[in-house]
């Protein structure tokens, strides 16, 4: 049953994800990224990560895509649709490195039985204590100073965003 | 080893190198945009399936911090986007080269 679903959401992610691609209206890219998105969510729900995928869906399909799709709305690319494809030979040599890279993490990451030290969140701790719970003790403990530097990176960010976005006088 | 990890992991590269190449081949500096978040997610989904497989949080927390700088890079990122369009009219990334020499 799991490996139904997961193959048929692994695929609809990895069309979605090509259609963003192949797509020629900037806005269609944007609605297809919104359903490969959600695909790596249900993914996450596979995984037994609910908590990630309900964050995944707030803020990528939710968040970033409302700032992409405001960015498309604001910058009226109608002009680029007919652009045509260009070939460079930076780009062939890109794609051809790519094929090669993609041919190295298919043989390191599927032909070697990958083995670590099994940590201490088994199954059963999960079950007595509950998922999130046990997420927000690690979160709040261990990684109490990654999180504020990420609070302090946000700001950052926001602070910037407008900056740059400001019409200088 | 959790049941069908070698899946999970071909997932994640498959979507891997799609952004890649799509980050690579489009010339619309949004899609490109989007084609790195793609590749994100599957690097996420790489790290959630490690984080699973040896009972750890760990891959989770990577995933975590992801998105929040993900949600930065967004913000900044499309700002810069305006920018450009603002100064050049167009985000065509083949007509920028500032930074070659």
């Amino acid at each position: 049953m799991e490996l139904v679903f997961l193959l048929i959401c692994g695929g609809m992610a990895v069309i979605s994800s090509l259609l963003v691609i192949f797509a020629r209206s900037t806005l269609h890219s944007a609605l297809w990224m919104v359903l490969s998105f959600f695909m790596v969510a249900i993914i996450y729900v596979l995984l037994h990560a609910e908590f990630l995928a309900m964050l995944q869906v707030i803020v990528y399909a939710g968040a970033i895509m409302m700032f992409v799709v405001y960015a498309i709305m604001m910058l009226n690319l109608r002009q680029e649709r007919d652009a045509k494809v260009s070939v460079r030979v930076s780009k062939v040599v890109g794609v051809a490195a790519l094929v090669v890279l993609f041919l190295e993490l298919l043989l390191v990451g599927l032909g070697h039985s990958l083995t670590a030290m099994q940590g201490p969140i088994t199954d059963s701790l999960v079950a007595t204590h509950g998922r999130v719970a046990v997420i927000s003790n690690f979160l709040f403990a261990d990684y109490l100073l990654p999180f504020e530097v990420v609070s302090i990176l946000l700001t950052a960010g926001v602070v910037g965003a407008v900056v740059l976005a400001k019409r200088v006088k | 080893m959790i049941e069908n990890q070698s899946i999970y992991l071909a997932l994640s590269v498959v979507l891997f190198i799609i952004g890649a190449a799509g980050a690579v081949c489009r010339r619309n500096a949004i899609v490109v945009f989007m084609c790195i978040e793609i590749m994100l997610g599957g690097v996420g989904i790489a790290f959630v399936t490690f984080s699973r497989a040896n009972q750890s949080l760990d891959g989770i927390f990577m995933v975590l911090f992801i998105m929040a700088v993900a949600a930065a890079e967004a913000a900044v990122g499309l700002a810069i986007f305006v920018l450009m369009y603002r100064k050049h009219g167009t985000i065509d990334l083949d007509k920028f080269n500032l930074l070659k020499w």
